[in-house]
Order: structure tokens, then C-alpha cells, then sequence
């Protein structure tokens, strides 16, 4: 993406999207509004790199399941270390787990993983898998100090306890303390627009994403959305890099669509996302991305491995929606006004409630965006047994 | 045992993490009844993820930017204030005249604790979250350096530096000749507290951000992987455990054979010192990260608001809608409760 674009609402919006023929159920139903215009400001001069999304893979996604790999709970880091291993080299063709590293991470990087703590503790990255990332980036010759693992709220990766779980050297940083605040964000990198009426219109770029990561290995974890359908690769990177994002919804309605997309394709965190890990141990298919409802929340031991998120999530969409059909849950294309709720107790209790009208949209138009493939029969889904 | 941060001439000071280096953590207090006013509130500037600590009507409570405050507990004003290079998680210790605390510049800090001026500064290779722990002229902690640390207390000159396998957030028990800590690499340490050789290990299944308790022969403590723990202090043995339905990262207060926990699962468990016989458990929240703390009566924890509940039965006898900071701790001074907030409010009510 250019430093600045101008991105209409009419080129791109949701509405747009969706009158394609994407969200036939929205369509019945209500008619959203249409998505104002965008403006995205880009790091000044940043040369775009070819490992950035969609990737030296585009459309190829690698799921292991082994349901051994969470008990109880509780995560085999044994297990999910044999599945890291297995999915990076079924990934990149490599013979060998560092091989396959290599074409990611260089010795001189500073390498940051994005987690996504938002759900803890009941459904976050898992320290285990985090472990075995962080060792497998060492294993490629990047120091410890040089591995940054962050997320947007330092309160939240408390609560998962993270600081104590990983491993000594590496840093663990939250990008701001609690809900408000512009330190930690760079003010010539943001996106711009006016979707409910509100004072502040930009969202603007965490600085470490900016300036001091030279790569990310992105970690979303695998959950149903109220807003934007599902959280996956896409959102965790857009929503956890880019500040001022709750604005983009307003009940029943969610700007999602078109925004988690376009900010992806904002440099340099196109071009520095070259991996992601989806951590589908647990998986959230209703409640999410908070809730701490373990009757929403299977624990089917998976783990997905893609360079392009469009596609991986993607598959998360499948799964996700799928899910809740087995659990006679509504699809999460269903926008029927009567399912909307503004009582959160009644969204966490009862899986045919909403708080907003969800726009798993923002998958698809990402992929219109350049960011990978979203067409199922294209994508190169290949599921292995761990 | 020699405690020289739970030698305070008043009852009511609270000069440590859990009131003391036993972590009796409020005993004797009576926040019985729900609080019905504020008698202040103190706006420390950023957010609080530390437990405040009190000592000769003087409350000292360090915002995550830095900042360390003394207040004035009659009036709720600024006595001084202190600004470290980095942040703050770590719950302040008093030791004489000494208030010391860890910074994520990766120091430890001890200040003048009537002019707020630094007296020194020990370094280590990375941020200290741990509360700094005296015992007969000794300041322990653990880093995220992975090491223990052993001070002199009045000089600052380091004594010994011990090396073990994560990083440490749990706040170290000093015993009179043994130290106990919890460790990231999800082991159970005792150290021989002259020397820093390490007595015995025992590990759990998951890292421990839990600090631990000692009550009788038993340390107590929790760990990331669901249980808590009960060990013989002298081999690191396990006595008991109990299952919990997430990660333990509180810390046990004590009173007798009534030992407090309290769960990622939401509840809050009340267990049997001695066998780990569960006596009730009580959903307070979301999450619960947390310490408890037992007065007279009532056990309170802040998770989400502050609760109190009924020692005997774990029925809630009240509950306030103040104080977000699931890390922090309420200090239960008399009939007065500070609290301190997520979003920098410090506050006393009555």
C-alpha cells in the first residue's frame, strides 16, 4: 500500500462486498450501511517485502489435529512441539524444522510474536505453543532479546500470565497499560475515518509494529466474533495492532468489514507479517472473543499453519460455522434483527444471541484486498494427522 | 522468626505484601459490614497493578508508570512522590526506614521512606515484578533474570545472586534460615537464605506466578497448572494438592487451618491448611488473579469490584463496585479499606 490512500467506501465498503454476493443471508435481512471513506497512511518510503502477507505460500494452509494434544485442559507442549515441527515442514517443503524457519527468520531480526491474550484466560495463545515459536526462532540463531512478545493490553497479557511462563531473555510487552492512551503508537502511521460520528477518527499504528520489529509471526487464537464473525489471523493482526478499534462498532452495526482488511494492508505490517500460527487447541464458537463460558468452548487440538491469513482464516470461518451448525447455533451470516441483543448477559448465556449483526464478511474482503485467497476450492488445505 | 516488616508498633500497619512476612494478610481487622462511603480518593496518574502497603498513617502505592506515592491516609494528599526510570508492578516493602520496590528498569530501589529520596539502587539483568522481602537485614527477590538476589539492607551491597531455571514473579517467603519462591520454570524452590544454595525443587506441571505462604511445616502455593500445592518445608515433599478449574496465579493467605485461593476459574477457594480438604469455593468474578485477604471474619479479594465474604461459609457479605485491579490487594486498616484501581484511583472507604 502506497503511504496514502484513499480508499471509497463505494469502491471497497461492505456494502459493496457484500451486494457481490458474499453475505446472501445479510442481504435478506437488513440492509448495513455503507461504509464511509478510508484513509490509510502507510510508514513514509517503506519498501514492501515478497515474504509479506499473502506470503511465500499464498492459499496453502496446513491443519494437525491431535486431540491428545490438549487434556483436560491442559496443553502437551511434547505434543504441540511435534505438531509445530510436522505443519512448518509439510508448509515450506523443508526437510528439517530450522530449514523451514530459516525461510522466515534471519539471525539479525528482532522477531515479534503477536499473541492474542483477549480471551484469558479461558481461550488465549497458549504459553505452550508460544514456547516452542520462541524456540524455534532461536533454533534459527535470533537471541532472546531480540524476541518480542507482545499484544495491545498489558493488563490482559497479565492475566494470562505470560510474563512468568516464558522463557527468560525474551521481552513481554504490552502496547498500552489500559483502554486509553496514545503512547506506544506512531502518530504518522493511522487510518482515518468517521463510521459512527465519533471525536477521534484515527486509528494509529503501535510503534514496535512501526519501527523496531523487523518480522511477526502472528499467533491468533480460533473464535467466533460478536462483531466481526470470527477472530482470527486477520483481525488479531489489524485489531491488535491498530489502536481506537471499538469505535468501529456500533450496535447492531460493525465496520469490520471493510476496516480489519485495509489495515493489514497497511505498511509496514504487510510486509513484516510473514508467519501465522493459529492456535485452534480450544476453540471458541460462541462468546467470542471474551468469553470464559466453557460450554462455548471445545478443545479440539488443533493447529493451523499458513503465511496467507485470508486462507487460514478461511478455514477458521469453515470450522467455526460448522461448529455451530452441529450445535444448532445460528450461522454467523445471519443477520435477523430479532437475534440482536443489547444485554450481554443474554449474548454469554444463549448462542442464538448477538450484539451485533457479525460480518465474517472481512475475510473475503481482505482477499480482494491482495491479502491471500479466499475462495475454498482454491485453497491448498491439507490436513495432516499429528 | 525474625520479621522486621511485621514489627510495627500498630496493628493496623500493613508494611508488606499480605500485611507481613507471614502473609496473615489482615487478620484482626473488621471489615465486616459493606463500606458506605469514600473518604477520599487519590488519582495516582496511571494505572495501579501493585498492592498498596501502610505504615504510620502513611500509604504508599506505586502506579504502573513509575511512581511511587506516599499518602497521607487522614487527608488523601501527596506526602512526596518518587519517580523510578521504568514501571512499576512490584508491591512495595518497609523495613525501618526503608521502603524498597522493583522496577521494570530492572532495579530495585530503596528510598528514604519519610523524604521519598533514594538511599540506592540494585541492579539485575531484567524487570523485577516481585515484592522485595527483608529478614534480618536482608532484602531477597526474584527477577525475570531468572535469579534470586540477596541485599544488605542498609547498604544495598549485594550478598549473593542464585541462578534458576525461569524467570521469577512469585514473591520470595523468608524464613528465618530458608527461602521460598516459585518459579516460571514451574519448579518450587527452598534456598538456604545465607548463601542462596538451593535446599530442594520440586516441580509442578505448568510455570508458577503464584507467591507462597508458610503455615506450620507446609509452603503453600499455586501454579499455572490448575492446582495448589501443599509441600513439607524441609523436603519439598507434596503433601496435598487440589484441582481448581484454571491457572493459580494468587497467592494463598493463611489463618489457622483455613488457607484461601483463588483461581483463573473465578472462584475462590477456602481449603484446610493441613489435609487441603475443601471446606467452600465461591464464583467472584471472571478471573481471579489476586491475592485474598482474611480479616476479621471476612475474607475480601478484589476481582472486578472487592468482595468480602464470610470466612466460615464463603457467602458474600458485601460487595463494592470499586477497584478494578485484579493484581491488586486491599489493605484492611481498622474500619478503613484501601483500595487501588486499574485505572489509577486510589481510594479509602469506611
Amino acid at each position: 500500500m502506497d503511504r496514502r490512500t484513499f480508499v471509497k467506501g463505494g469502491c471497497i465498503g461492505s456494502a459493496t462486498l457484500l451486494m457481490q454476493g458474499l453475505d446472501p443471508a445479510m442481504r435478506a435481512d437488513v440492509t448495513p450501511p455503507a461504509a464511509p471513506p478510508i484513509e490509510l497512511h502507510g510508514l513514509p518510503d517503506y519498501k514492501a517485502s515478497p515474504l509479506g502477507m499473502p506470503g511465500l505460500f499464498p492459499g496453502r494452509v496446513i491443519e494437525l489435529r491431535d486431540p491428545n494434544a490438549i487434556v483436560r485442559n491442559r496443553v502437551s507442549q511434547p505434543i504441540v512441539r511435534h505438531m509445530l515441527e510436522h505443519a512448518m515442514k509439510e508448509l515450506t517443503g523443508e526437510k528439517s524444522a530450522p530449514g523451514a524457519w530459516a525461510k522466515f527468520v534471519e539471525p539479525h531480526d528482532i522477531v515479534g510474536i503477536k499473541i492474542n491474550p483477549s480471551g484469558a484466560p479461558a481461550c488465549c495463545s497458549s504459553p505452550e505453543i508460544l514456547r516452542e515459536i520462541i524456540g524455534s526462532v532461536q533454533s534459527v540463531g535470533v537471541p532472546a532479546r531480540n524476541i518480542l512478545v507482545y499484544d495491545r493490553y498489558s493488563y490482559e497479557m497479565d492475566i494470562g500470565s505470560y510474563q512468568a511462563l516464558l522463557p527468560p531473555g525474551v521481552r513481554i510487552f504490552g502496547i498500552q497499560e489500559a483502554f486509553a492512551g496514545g503512547a506506544g503508537y506512531e502518530p504518522n502511521v493511522y487510518c482515518d475515518a468517521n463510521f459512527f460520528g465519533e471525536w477521534e477518527t484515527r486509528s494509529y499504528m503501535a510503534s514496535i509494529v512501526a519501527h523496531e520489529v523487523t518480522k511477526i509471526i502472528n499467533v491468533p487464537t480460533m473464535k467466533d466474533h460478536s462483531a466481526s464473525g470470527v477472530t482470527g489471523a486477520l483481525k488479531n493482526l489489524a485489531y491488535g495492532t491498530f489502536n481506537n478499534v471499538a469505535r468501529t462498532h456500533r450496535a447492531p452495526y460493525s465496520f469490520t468489514t471493510p476496516l480489519i482488511g485495509l489495515m493489514c494492508t497497511v505498511e509496514p505490517l504487510r510486509s513484516k507479517a510473514v508467519l501465522h500460527i493459529m492456535d485452534g487447541m480450544r476453540q471458541v464458537w460462541h462468546g467470542g472473543p471474551l468469553t470464559q463460558v466453557q460450554d462455548f468452548i471445545d478443545q479440539p487440538g488443533i493447529l493451523l499453519v499458513a503465511t496467507d491469513p485470508v486462507a487460514l482464516d478461511t478455514i477458521e470461518l469453515e470450522a467455526i460455522e460448522t461448529k455451530r451448525r452441529e450445535r444448532g447455533a445460528p450461522s454467523l451470516w445471519q443477520h435477523d434483527p430479532n437475534s440482536i441483543t443489547t444485554n450481554s448477559d443474554d449474548f454469554y448465556r444463549d448462542a442464538a444471541k448477538n450484539l451485533f449483526f457479525r460480518q465474517p464478511g472481512h475475510v473475503a474482503a481482505a482477499g480482494k484486498l491482495g491479502l491471500g485467497v479466499a475462495d475454498l476450492k482454491q485453497i491448498d488445505h491439507r490436513t495432516l494427522s499429528a | 522468626m525474625t520479621t522486621e516488616t511485621a514489627k510495627s508498633k500498630d496493628p493496623g500497619d500493613w508494611p508488606t505484601l499480605l500485611k507481613d512476612n507471614a502473609r496473615t494478610g489482615g487478620q484482626g481487622q473488621h471489615p465486616a459490614r459493606s463500606p458506605e462511603r469514600a473518604v477520599w480518593q487519590f488519582r495516582a496518574g496511571s494505572s495501579v497493578r501493585s498492592a498498596p502497603i501502610l505504615e504510620g498513617g502513611i500509604l504508599y502505592v506505586a502506579s504502573v508508570k513509575g511512581v511511587l506515592h506516599a499518602i497521607d491516609v487522614v487527608t488523601g494528599t501527596s506526602k512526596w512522590k518518587f519517580q523510578a526510570a521504568g514501571q512499576v508492578h512490584s508491591t512495595p516493602s518497609l523495613s525501618e526506614n526503608r521502603i524498597l520496590f522493583g522496577c521494570d528498569d530492572g532495579k530495585v530501589y530503596a528510598l528514604d521512606r519519610h523524604a521519598g529520596s533514594k538511599l540506592w539502587e540494585a541492579p539485575t539483568g531484567a524487570e523485577v515484578w516481585a515484592s522485595p522481602v527483608v529478614c534480618n537485614g536482608v532484602v531477597f527477590f526474584g527477577s525475570a533474570d531468572a535469579r534470586v538476589y540477596a541485599f544488605d539492607a542498609a547498604s544495598g551491597r549485594e550478598r549473593w545472586v542464585h541462578e534458576l531455571g525461569g524467570r521469577i514473579y512469585s514473591t520470595i517467603y523468608a524464613a528465618e534460615h530458608q527461602l521460598y519462591v516459585g518459579c516460571g520454570d514451574g519448579k518450587v524452590y527452598s534456598l538456604d537464605a545465607s548463601s542462596g544454595t538451593i535446599l530442594w525443587s520440586t516441580p509442578t506441571g505448568n510455570g508458577i506466578d503464584s507467591s507462597p505462604a508458610v503455615a506450620g511445616d507446609l509452603v503453600l502455593i499455586g501454579s499455572e497448572d490448575f492446582l495448589f500445592y501443599a509441600m513439607n518445608t524441609s523436603t519439598g515433599e507434596v503433601r496435598w494438592n487440589y484441582e481448581t478449574g484454571l491457572g493459580v496465579a494468587s497467592s494463598p493467605a493463611v489463618s489457622g487451618d483455613l488457607t484461601v485461593i483463588g483461581s483463573k476459574d473465578g472462584f475462590l477457594y477456602a481449603l484446610e491448611t493441613h489435609t487441603g480438604r475443601l471446606r467452600w469455593k465461591t464464583a467472584v468474578g471472571e478471573v481471579v488473579t489476586a491475592p485474598p485477604v482474611i480479616g476479621d471474619g471476612v475474607v475480601c479479594i478484589q476481582a472486578g469490584g472487592t468482595f468480602a465474604l464470610d470466612s466460615a461459609t464463603g457467602n458474600v457479605a458485601w460487595r463494592a463496585a470499586l477497584a478494578g485491579a485484579v493484581q491488586s490487594v486491599p489493605v484492611l486498616a481498622g474500619d478503613t479499606i484501601y483500595l487501588a484501581s486499574l485505572s489509577g484511583e486510589v481510594y479509602a472507604v469506611r
